[in-house]
This record gives C-alpha cells, sequence and structure tokens, in this order.
C-alpha cells in the first residue's frame, strides 16, 4: 500500500482529513492433550483500515485485500458512507502532537517449539501426578503473539509501535464420586526459564480440588466479599459508566453526576495507559494521541470521564486518549486502559477476619448477559467459599449474586491491598461490601 | 479466491509430510454496520474480509494456518510452515479436486450489501419511529442494521471442492424508558439469512415497538424474588436454556475429550420424555442456516434428543476421528481466522402438547420468563447460567406483576429432567453463540415449558 498515494487520492477527492491504521498480527499456539500435540496454530494477518471526514462526518472501511488499484473504488464509496451520517455533530482527525514514550523496555524469550513441548509433557504429568482426584488436564497450551500497529494521517501523523506477548493457559478436572469441577489458570511469561512451575501446578490442583465439596447455600442477604478476580470482572462489565460517549448519549447513569458523590469515599478510580505495572503500556491511543494518567473518581466523587476525539467534540472536551480500537477492523471508541480502583490497606485474610461470618465471591459467570449497564442492576452466577469465625469454611457453587452496581459501590466496607494487573488492563483488588442478595437453595 | 490449480498445488505440497488430511478454506466477503442514534445516523461502516485457513491432520493431532496474504511465496511459506510442524516426508501423491455444485437452499431476493445506502436507512428511521410512537415515556433509541455477504470456497486432499455463500441481515432496536430517576431499556434484534425482503415480515416497526414494549414494562417491575421455585419459560429465545443446558455439552468439542457431562450417553435417558430437541442448519433462510458446513459437507437436520433419549452428537470431523463417527455437518466458525470445531446451527426444543394456560395454572408461586437474555455454560460440569430480561410473577395459577434482574442457574442434566410440561407453540429466536471457533450465528427456540424447579437469582429476599 502506498500510503501517501492513498493520502493525495483522498485530499484531491475532497476528504477533508484521511487516516490509515495498520496492524499485524502474527501468533503461534500450541495446545497439548493426552500426551501429544494435540493442535498447532500459526498466522500472520495484515489488516487495514481506513478513514476520512467528508462535508465534516466520518466513515470507516476496513480492508485485507488492500490493493492501489483498489483505491478509487474504496475512497469513492468512504464519501459515499459519510454522506449518510446525519448528525449535528462533526467529526475530526487528529493532527500531530507530541508523544513521550516511556520508559518500558519488556523483554520477551522466545522458546523454541521442542522446549515448548517439553514443558507441555511435564506439566501434564505433574498436573495429573498432583493428586488421583485430578482425572483429566483438560486443555493445555502456549502462546505468542506478535503485533504491531501504525497510523498515518493526512496531518503528518505518523507514529508506530509494537507488542509482544507470551503466555500459559491450563485447566484442569477434578473429579470424586459423581461430582467434578474444573479451574483454569493462566500466566503470562517473559521467560519459560523463570516459570515455576510447581507453585503453577500446586495453585491451580489445590483451587479445583477445593471446589469438589461445595455446597450451594439457601437464599439470603450477607455480607460479601469479590474477590479481586470476581471484583475485576464486576467493575469492567460497568465501566462503560464513564465512557464520555455513553454519558454524551444520555446512557451511563452517571451523567448527570460530575462532581458528585457517587460512590463509598473509600474508593478511587485511576485510568492510565502509561502505567508500568501493567503488561502492555501505550503512549498513544488508536487516533495517535498522546496517553495520560486520568482520576475518575476521587474518594467516591466522579472527577473526570473518558473521552476520545469524537466523544470529546460532542462534550465539548478534549481527548484524554482513550481512543481505542477492539481490532484493526472495528472503528475507534471510548475505552479505559490499565484502569483500576486504587487498593486499600488491608490483606484478603483481614478482610475475612473484620466479616467473621458472610460469602467470598471468587468467579462471576454470565457477565455479558446477566447484567443490565442502564439500571446497573445485575444477577449473576458466582462461585466463592463461606467464611466462618472470619476463616475460609467450604466452598460454594450454584448460587447467584445480585444487586445494583452503584449502590453497592455505596456499601463498601474496606478495599483491599491486594491489586494485581497479571494480563489485564483493568483491574481491581479485593472490596468488602456489607451486604448483598444470595440466591441458591 | 485461489483457482482449482493452484489449489491442487497447495494441497499436493501440504500432503508431502505426515499429514493423512489437508483443508483449505478461504474467505471473502463484506460486513457493513449502520447505526441510528434516535432519528440520526450515527456511522456507516464496511469491512471487506478476504483470507484463507489451512489446516492438516495427522490422526487426531491438527495443525492449523491462517494469513490474507494471498501471494504465492506467503502461501507456500504458511503450508511449510504446517508441513514442519508435523515433519516433511516425500509422498507420492497428486490432489486432483473435482467440484460439487450444491443446491442454495437460502435464497435471498435483495442482497443487503448492494442493496443502496438510503435504502436501509430508511428501514432503520421506522424502527426509531415506531419504537417513539409507543410512550412518551421512549425517551431514546438506538438502532442499528447489520449485513454480512461472506463467499467461502473450501477444499481438501480428498478432492473436494466446493462454494458457497451466506448472506444475513439482522435489525436491532434499543429503546429507553425514563420515569423520573428511572431508566430501562428493552432490545429486539431478528435477524436471518435473508436480504432486505426479511423486514418485510419482520417490519421495522414490529421490532421497534417491541423494544418500547420491555422497556416500559420494565418500569413497572417490581424487584425478583430469589430461590427454587417452578419457572414456565416463554417460546422463541427461550430456547436459549436447551442451548446452554444441553446444547454445549452435545458438541462433539466437548464430548470427543470427555469433557461434557453428556459423554458415553448416546442412547440414554438423559432428558424428561416429554423433550425432543434438533439441530437443524436446513431451515430454509433461517439465521443459523447454511448450505454447507465450513469444513464443506452439507448441512443437516439431527434429532439430538427423542422423547428423552440422546439420538446424536453434532460432530465435526477431527473429533469425528476420536469417537469414531463421523460428520453431521456441524462445523463452523466465525472466519478464516480460526479453526472451525463443531458447533450448534438452529438448534430447538420440538412441539409438545401442553397448553400455555394449563402451565401457568397449574403453578401456585413461581415465575414467567417471557423475555430470556444470554447465558452461558461449563460443558464440563453443566453449569450454566441465563438472564431473564423480562419476567413476571406467577401467583396462584395467574400472571402477576412484573419483576427485573434475575437470572436463572442450574445444571443441565437436572434441568432437562425437570421439563415436565412442553407446549405447542414453538418459535425461534435470533441470537450470537460464542465459543472456541469465535462468535457465529445461530437460531434458538422451544414453544413454552415448565420447569418444575429452577434456582431463581433474583434481589429481593423474603
Amino acid at each position: 500500500m502506498n500510503k501517501q498515494l492513498w493520502i493525495q487520492r483522498a485530499l484531491e477527492k475532497g476528504i477533508e482529513c484521511f487516516e490509515i491504521y495498520q496492524s499485524v498480527q502474527k501468533e503461534k499456539t500450541l495446545t497439548w492433550f493426552n500426551g501429544q500435540v494435540d493442535t498447532f496454530v500459526t498466522s500472520n494477518v495484515l489488516g487495514t483500515s481506513v478513514r476520512g471526514i467528508y462535508e465534516g462526518n466520518m466513515a470507516n472501511i476496513a480492508l485485507e485485500d488492500v490493493k492501489d488499484d483498489k483505491m478509487d473504488e474504496v475512497l469513492d464509496g468512504l464519501i459515499q458512507q459519510a454522506q449518510t451520517i446525519t448528525t449535528i455533530e462533526k467529526d475530526a482527525l487528529r493532527k500531530p502532537e507530541t508523544v513521550k514514550p516511556v520508559d518500558n523496555s519488556q523483554t520477551w524469550i522466545q522458546p523454541d517449539l521442542e522446549t515448548v513441548k517439553n514443558l507441555m509433557k511435564k506439566l501434564e504429568n505433574d498436573l495429573m501426578a498432583y493428586d488421583t482426584r485430578i482425572v483429566q488436564v483438560a486443555s493445555l497450551g502456549w502462546q505468542e503473539e506478535y503485533s504491531t500497529r501504525e497510523i498515518t494521517n493526512s496531518y503528518g501523523i505518523d507514529l508506530k509501535d509494537e507488542s509482544t506477548v507470551q503466555y500459559l493457559i491450563a485447566s484442569v478436572v477434578a473429579q470424586e464420586n459423581d461430582v467434578v469441577k474444573d479451574d483454569y489458570k493462566i500466566e503470562v511469561i517473559h521467560d519459560l526459564k523463570d516459570f515455576d512451575e510447581e507453585a503453577f501446578v500446586k495453585k491451580l490442583c489445590e483451587d479445583t480440588l477445593f471446589k469438589l465439596h461445595s455446597t450451594s447455600l439457601s437464599s439470603r442477604t450477607c455480607p460479601v466479599i469479590f474477590e479481586k478476580e470476581a471484583m475485576r470482572s464486576l467493575f469492567s462489565a460497568f465501566s462503560g459508566y464513564f465512557n464520555g460517549e455513553l454519558i454524551f448519549k444520555g446512557i451511563s447513569p452517571i451523567k448527570d453526576k460530575l462532581d458528585q458523590k457517587i460512590f463509598s469515599e473509600q474508593i478511587t478510580i485511576v485510568d492510565d495507559p502509561r502505567n508500568t505495572d501493567c503488561l502492555t503500556v501505550l503512549n498513544f491511543d488508536d487516533e495517535g494521541c498522546p496517553t495520560r494518567r486520568k482520576v475518575l473518581v476521587d474518594h467516591g466523587v466522579f472527577t473526570s470521564m473518558l473521552h476520545d476525539t469524537r466523544s470529546a467534540i460532542r462534550m465539548n472536551s478534549t481527548s484524554t486518549g482513550n481512543g481505542f480500537k477492539s481490532g484493526y477492523a472495528s472503528s475507534v471508541s471510548v475505552t479505559p486502559f490499565n484502569c483500576c480502583i486504587l487498593p486499600g490497606e488491608k490483606s484478603l485474610e483481614q478482610m475475612c477476619q473484620d466479616m467473621k461470618e458472610g460469602l467470598v465471591i471468587t468467579d462471576l459467570q454470565g457477565l455479558h448477559a446477566g447484567l443490565d449497564f442502564v439500571s446497573g442492576n445485575f444477577s449473576l452466577q458466582c462461585t466463592g467459599y463461606w467464611v466462618k469465625d472470619g476463616k475460609k469454611d467450604h466452598a460454594v457453587a450454584l448460587i447467584t449474586v445480585a444487586d445494583n452496581f452503584l449502590k453497592l459501590m455505596n456499601k463498601v466496607v474496606s478495599v483491599g491491598n491486594d491489586l494485581d494487573w497479571k494480563y489485564y488492563s483493568i483491574a481491581t483488588p479485593s472490596i468488602a461490601f456489607t451486604d448483598c442478595a444470595i440466591s441458591g437453595e | 479466491m485461489l483457482k482449482q490449480e493452484q489449489l491442487e498445488q497447495l494441497l499436493t505440497r501440504a500432503m508431502q509430510s505426515n499429514a493423512d488430511f489437508a483443508e483449505i478454506f478461504e474467505e471473502e466477503g463484506t460486513n457493513e454496520g449502520i447505526s441510528m442514534l434516535n432519528d440520526k445516523v450515527e456511522s456507516v461502516n464496511r469491512n471487506y474480509k478476504a483470507g484463507i485457513g489451512i489446516r492438516l491432520y495427522q490422526g487426531v493431532q491438527s495443525v492449523y494456518g491462517y494469513s490474507n496474504q494471498m501471494d504465492a511465496a506467503s502461501l507456500q511459506a504458511l503450508v511449510d510452515d504446517l508441513r514442519d510442524a508435523l515433519g516433511r516426508k516425500q509422498v507420492d501423491i497428486s490432489v486432483s479436486l473435482k467440484e460439487e455444485i450444491i443446491e442454495n437452499r437460502h435464497p435471498v431476493q435483495i442482497d443487503p450489501i448492494d442493496a443502496p445506502l438510503q435504502e436501509k436507512v430508511a428501514l432503520l428511521q421506522r424502527a426509531d419511529q415506531a419504537a417513539k410512537a409507543v410512550d412518551e415515556k421512549i425517551v431514546k433509541t438506538q438502532t442499528g442494521l447489520s449485513s454480512v455477504r461472506q463467499h467461502v470456497q473450501i477444499s481438501n486432499s480428498e478432492g473436494k471442492l466446493v462454494r458457497d455463500t451466506r448472506i444475513r441481515t439482522r435489525l436491532r432496536v434499543s429503546a429507553y424508558a425514563q420515569q423520573d430517576e428511572d431508566m430501562q431499556s428493552g432490545f429486539d434484534a431478528p435477524g436471518a439469512s435473508k436480504g432486505l425482503e426479511f423486514f418485510e415480515e419482520a417490519t421495522p416497526e414490529s421490532i421497534g415497538q417491541e423494544a418500547s414494549r420491555i422497556a416500559l414494562v420494565l418500569l413497572e417491575a417490581k424487584d425478583c424474588p430469589s430461590g427454587k421455585m417452578p419457572v414456565v419459560i416463554d417460546n422463541g429465545f427461550g430456547g436459549v436454556i436447551f442451548h446452554e443446558a444441553c446444547g454445549h455439552a452435545l458438541e462433539a468439542t466437548a464430548v470427543a475429550k470427555n469433557q461434557s457431562v453428556f459423554a458415553g450417553k448416546q442412547g440414554k435417558q438423559i432428558a424428561s420424555p416429554k423433550v425432543t430437541a434438533y439441530d437443524d442448519g436446513t431451515i430454509p433462510n433461517a439465521w443459523g442456516s447454511e448450505n454447507i458446513d465450513d469444513e464443506g459437507n452439507l448441512q443437516q437436520r439431527r434429532c439430538l434428543i427423542e422423547n428423552g433419549i440422546l439420538k446424536t452428537y453434532m460432530i465435526d470431523r477431527l473429533n469425528g476421528r476420536r469417537m469414531g463417527l463421523s460428520s453431521t455437518g456441524s462445523s463452523r466458525r466465525q472466519s478464516y481466522k480460526y479453526e472451525p470445531t463443531s458447533r450448534m446451527s438452529n438448534t430447538f426444543i420440538a412441539a409438545g402438547q401442553d397448553s400455555f394456560e394449563d402451565m401457568i395454572g397449574s403453578i401456585k408461586k413461581g415465575l414467567y420468563a417471557k423475555k430470556m437474555g444470554g447465558g452461558s455454560v461449563n460443558p464440563q460440569t453443566g453449569e450454566f447460567n441465563f438472564a431473564v430480561n423480562e419476567g413476571y410473577l406467577i401467583e396462584n395459577g395467574q400472571i402477576t406483576i412484573p419483576v427485573k434482574g434475575a437470572s436463572l442457574i442450574g445444571t443441565g442434566a437436572e434441568i432437562l429432567m425437570n421439563i415436565d410440561m412442553v407446549g405447542t407453540n414453538l418459535e425461534r429466536g435470533t441470537g450470537m453463540c460464542g465459543a472456541s471457533s469465535g462468535s457465529i450465528p445461530t437460531d434458538v427456540g422451544q414453544p413454552a415449558i415448565r420447569v418444575s424447579s429452577i434456582t431463581v437469582g433474583g434481589t429481593a429476599n423474603e
């Protein structure tokens, strides 16, 4: 693709400004099952998307088969799409700004496939040997992903970066009599030499075996701690509340609450794509806007929202550098990146001791369906354990937890100190709440 | 798309290895999305896709490579990567393809990709106006039209060469109702393997009105009670209960590796005798239908359960090898970026003989789940959950007040046995199903059913 040629032709056709976004994604995945390689996947995909402003309106086209001789057809289509748009608010592309890179050199050591196969074999053996009740290693895999992104526009933005990630995933099945339970674990690995295989096996097997003796609960309202993973998934599902686009559209329930107290004063929320504690650090968003740290909620008070260029124009504000794509083919939308609830002082153990009796939720299911974003109501299948006399007592499964997110975030007892980013771009510590509705038998 | 000769060369090259089977899946297509906020068009996006996925088997091992670099050198390099993974070998083989011409069971009248943009915008405007006209409490709408046209060409080392075109359209409406501080939303989004002619039967007005109706009901809804109780799940999208509680656990993906509660249960009673269920990818123009699966086999109508007895699983080629069974034409994938595996198509519980009135009348205290949302399942344990988008209390045999914020949970094996009444009014509803081979269009369906006991997760505890 001759980018300058495309830009020049776009401008000649009356497109006011024009952007080309390209990404290359390469992947290698090896999975192992029953003593041998199960699947091996390799890929190399170049994705291109172009967008442009015509008569103030923006249209997007994503392409996989990019040929310069198709340029006129694509650009004419783009103009036709833009002419169909009727919103009053106009759109813009970004002009070049200084991007100050964060010092974040991460080293990824790529193993050869034989090393990976040997590790898979050993992991499968060790997982199976851990306990006779571990009856199957249901999935075991290693994946390496490499991707680049390049943003070029007619104003002169010309930015490029790349990222690599490598991780292992395993899930095991435990069985005792007729009871079958499973669990999984994912670990990001910079260098296989540093991988603590023994700890990985122990944690996964112990977590799975613990579930074997789980019981349901009778329906009740009781004190609840959302352990960090469960809290992260719940917070992620409602993180759109801070999305400037959804606030502009009046869909976020906190649309009229800027500078007001919306959550418990124990809650402070920060979004910072430049946070080097996180797996991925981004100096600019997918529009080429430099990223920065924002405090969204300060001790319970809603202090700022997130914007991309589009939502910023609509709200008479400036982009916060949160315009990201979910893939090269998707359009840019407001997305939190490296967003977290700041940790408090107490460990999960201390929080359990303080709670004395109640439920710790370790996992939530069905988040794509069991919550209503607009009203904040949720009712979700969950698993966890019951705490008695301040200590972990027995595993609990086949129950639901239900509440309203805004009400829940005002019922905070304490915020844990166990913030752990792992491979996520949204994270929270464990949080204890006064009560939630639990449904079971 | 590659020419037959190029395909034969690539397949022959692929078989110069320890592979005993090679397959090439090619895809070209266009996805288009138009969305409106109220009466204004907000975005018009197009995605032109073109790529290839190549798969080699050695016994039950598979290697898969995908790319959109379609030049000869890149494709040969991709095949060589895959050959290296299995081990290269000189084999005296030359693949010769013979094209199969298939009947198009899902003809389309108005191609949604080629139709003028203004014609498509007009559909959304009709939906918006109808939704707003329902009540002045409807303060906002979001509407969208998705159109897909996918050409596929599938060839393999056994000489198969087959082509198909899949066309789908779907119109979605979210309506927002406001009363004082309270805002509630309703949603409806039917789709079909049809062109724009689909909206002559599923009119944009009816879709807008349905979304508004749900939003208005939710404004009046009280908190849903919790605990185990009998539930009547209405027809149409209510079939998501079977999709989650049973369908996924009948896919060979889970069964072949003994990772399903229903593994080894063929011929056994796994559901109440009232339950007969199908997965039918041949229904003309249905949302989850297609002429051939993504391995090039003709789609089929599969009887999964007959009077409670497990008859067949849904099987793809690779898992069929593990199970010693033939493919049932169930192999599907989102795109060339996914290795295919066994998936559902249009899955539904067949009509029974019980009347809706008898179902409601038989319950002293329970829940009527009129509209279901999505759900999920762990096939290994059978534990599933799904959301009730519109529910009502049943008190002393009568449907009474609307309730909100409910979900239903249970285990598949238990719930299938607890279906004790099956109605006559079979309907299907449109959905997207996510699993290891990506997000694919599937219909769910059922007549109204009564489940004698299921855990309802609500917010009101007594």
